[in-house]
Formats: C-alpha cells, structure tokens, sequence
C-alpha cells in the first residue's frame, strides 16, 4: 500500500500563504473544531469527524473535491494519516498534517516589521493562539519582548539575524500562554523584566520594570511606558521606540481591547483602560504602529503578513475609542467581556508567577486551544 | 451483562474508536459492548461518535486514568 504523505504546521503554513487552493479538512468531533481550528484569510476549512469514514457511507465523501489538495488534520496526527490513507485509496490528493493540532499550536512564523540600518524590529506570530512576540534589535544587541514557551525559536533567530539578547521582557502576566521568558533570559544570560505589580509575594527572580524607565538595545533607547498602561492585568506595560512603534501588550489590540475581566475586577480595570486611551496615549501620534501581543481575528494580518495598525487607524475604526464618555465606554467594556476565559488560565497563571511546576509535556497540552483575551466587539 | 469487551488500552486515535466499530458490527441489537481505552481524546469522540449512531451510550467514566465505556447496539 501506498504510504501517506505528510506535512510540516510549517509547510503548510507556507502552502497557505502562498495562495495554494488547498482544502483543511479537520476530522476532530465538532466540538473541538468548532472551539479552535486553523484558519487562514484564503483557506477553505471543512470539519467531518474521523469516525463518520468508518461508517462506509459514500455520501462521507459527497463534499470533498477531487481536483484540490486535501490536508487532513487531527489532534495528534494519527486519525488524519487513517483518514488521509482512506482518501488516497480513492484518488484524492491528500497529505496528513504531522503531529495534528499539537503541532500546529507549535508552529511560530517570523515577519519581519521595520528595518534601517540602526533597528530592526521582528514580529513573531504564534498563528495557532494569535500570540504575538517580538524581537528588537540594534547593533548586534537584542531584546525579546513577550515570548512563548518554544524559547528554541527565539534562540534560532538571535543566530540568524546574529544578535545577542540581553534583555527579555514580560508586558504583564500572560494568562492564555506559558511565558518562556524566565528559561530564556537563563539560557542566554539576559536579564529578565516584569513589572513587580505582576508578580508580587512570589520568589519569582526578575528585574522590575517599573525601575526603568528606559532600556538599552544597542544604539536604541526602548521606552518603557512609566505610565504603566494597565486595563489589561493591573501591572501591564508597553513599550515604545523613537515614538514610531508601540508594542502594546495586552492593552490596545489592533481589532479591540484588552480584558479587562481576567482579574476578576472587570469594573474598575475598565476604568483604567479608559484612562490609558484617552489621557496616557493621546499623546502618541496617529502614525505610531501599534504591534499588540495578541490578536483575536485572522482578518488582523495585513497583507504583508504583519499584525499592526497605527493608533490613527485604531482611533479611527474602533468604535469604543471613538467613545469618549467615560462611563458609557467603560459599561460597553465591561458589558462586552465574554463568559469563556482561556482554557486552563488559572493553571497558567500559577506557572507565569513560579508557583506551579509542570513537566514540557503537560505545559504543551495546558496551552493547547484558542486564545481568548482580546474583547471581541463588533461595530 | 457485557456481550463483548474490546480493550483499547494503550491504543492512540483512531484505534480504540475502529475497534469498537468493529466489535460492535459482530454484535446483535440490543447487546452490550465495553470498551476500556486510555487515550484522553476518546472521552469526547467517543460520545460525539455513538450519539450519530442508533447505538446507545449506557455509561461513559473515568477510572483512575481509563475511560470505560458501555454501549447497547441499536
């Protein structure tokens, strides 16, 4: 028999990007397809579970065209190389997505935002949690703003853009994923910041922001935000380069706002991203990039492959900042916050604080499905 | 009571779920199949899966790691 071809999260990922007609056919239960998937601006995705091929119904395959590249994907890999064998058999142009969902939820791709002779800014997309990751650097000199668990990928990029990191930061205690900020800065020596506001009353060994008000990265003074902009997380901060680029953590994103519910204070953290809006930011121009930590909606990636909007665009489109009446914008904030938290939030935010140890295998599974902090509102 | 008991221990998706389909066709209406399996994801696709059937789900839990299943052919 035939062997089934398998694909690479990146290769796929490079298929997709490249416009390829390609069709995901995800062969999970409903669901957990229905929950978290893996969507594209131009890919066609189709959800029908493994177990209904069993059933030897030709009326299975009535939907699935034999003319386009079938990717079959799963949560681990081995129904979508049983699915994908099946396929084959009756001549559709099938691959199997290597290690499913698992792999997917793994997968980082690299943009490149802004480059001079001075700066080079790097935006690292997580697709599969719409996390977003940064690395600034000058002069051979590196800074890594908010990185994920996989600290391998940003290790990879200081060798291939040779740089060194020396700085590694946290914008606020991530509650959707598993901070790999405190393995990085080990493992290259950098020095590790948080603000101390985040992670109080534990043993947690870190350099607090709120103690800098700039950082050094080789010829570039990055800005911290003194002004901790919270809304978000009470300590959460944001970075600013030359009054060009704003990485915003958590606190604006390019299609919404942060949650401010995460904490359990909805109320009162809305009131704080009200202030931070309209009185902390107004001063940044509208042609500032705001370069977020998180996105909520595929259609956020720009055309050059970038999630990034100026604060022009934002202030324009975003109908709660448009909103200036206080108590009206924190009502819609509040009232927007959604009843599904990040999946298994309370467990991540134990390990983010150092609380909680778990072995790589449980820490991959933990942040396994969607990401939910951005405040999805439509208007 | 059980008619038949397929043990899927062990066994990564798809498996435990082709096993019982196989298991399940030998077997008359009416009859009983256990299934016992340690695979995580089978909780859910289990369910999802007889609930698309004309087969009955008599119990689905967990026991110190394995998921144990009882199923009535329809």
């Amino acid at each position: 028999m035939e062997k089934v071809l398998s694909i690479t999260a990146e290769e796929l990922h490079r298929k997709m990007n490249c416009g390829e007609d390609i069709l995901i056919l995800d062969v999970r239960n409903e669901t957990d397809y229905n929950d978290w998937k893996i969507e594209g601006k131009k890919v066609r995705s189709m959800n029908i579970p493994y177990f209904n091929f069993l059933e030897e119904d030709e009326q299975v395959y009535a939907g699935l065209p034999k003319d386009t590249e079938i990717v079959v994907v799963c949560a681990k890999g081995g129904a979508s190389d049983y699915v994908a064998e099946m396929l084959m058999e009756k001549g559709y142009k099938t691959w199997s997505l290597k290690g499913g969902m698992l792999a997917w939820s793994q997968f980082y791709y690299p943009a490149t935002v802004y480059r001079d002779e001075k700066l080079k800014i790097i935006q690292i997309n997580r697709l599969a949690k719409g996390c977003l990751s940064y690395a600034v650097i000058s002069e051979g000199k590196g800074m890594i703003i908010d990185p994920n668990q996989k600290v391998d990928v940003y290790l990879d990029l200081a060798k291939q853009h040779h740089f060194k990191i020396e700085h590694v930061v946290d914008s606020h205690l991530h509650a959707d994923h598993i901070s790999g900020g405190l393995q990085l800065a080990e493992q290259t020596g950098a020095t590790y910041y948080i603000s101390s506001g985040e992670v109080k009353d534990t043993n947690l060994k870190f350099e607090p922001l709120d103690r800098h008000n700039r950082i050094r990265v080789g010829e570039i003074d990055v800005e911290v935000l003194a002004i901790p902009t919270p809304g978000h997380t009470p300590g959460s901060t944001s970075f600013l380069i030359n009054n060009r680029f704003l990485m915003s953590g958590d606190t604006i994103f390019v299609g919404g706002l942060g949650r401010p519910d995460l904490g359990g204070k909805a109320k009162e953290w809305a009131m704080d991203l009200y202030d931070t809006v309209f009185n902390k930011l107004s001063n940044l121009p509208d042609d500032c990039l705001v370069l977020p930590a998180h996105y909520a909606d595929i259609q956020e990636i720009n055309d050059n492959g970038i999630v990034g909007a100026t604060l022009g665009e934002i202030r324009g489109n975003n109908e709660i900042m448009r909103n200036a009446d206080k108590e009206s914008f924190t009502e819609q904030v509040a009232g927007a916050v959604s009843m599904e938290k990040p999946p298994n939030f309370e467990e991540i935010v134990a390990i983010n604080r150092g609380e909680l140890q778990v072995d790589a295998e449980k820490a991959i599974e933990l942040e396994i499905g969607p990401n939910r902090c951005a405040v999805h509102h439509h208007g | 009571m059980t008619d038949i008991f397929v043990d899927a221990k062990g066994l990564a998706c798809p498996m435990p779920i082709v096993r019982a389909k196989k298991a399940i066709d030998s077997l008359q209406s009416g009859q009983i199949m256990e299934l016992h399996t340690t695979d995580k994801g089978s909780m859910n696709d289990f369910q999802a899966w007889v609930r698309q059937t004309n087969h009955e789900l008599i119990e689905a839990k967990e026991d110190n790691g394995v998921f144990k299943f009882i199923v009535k052919k329809g």
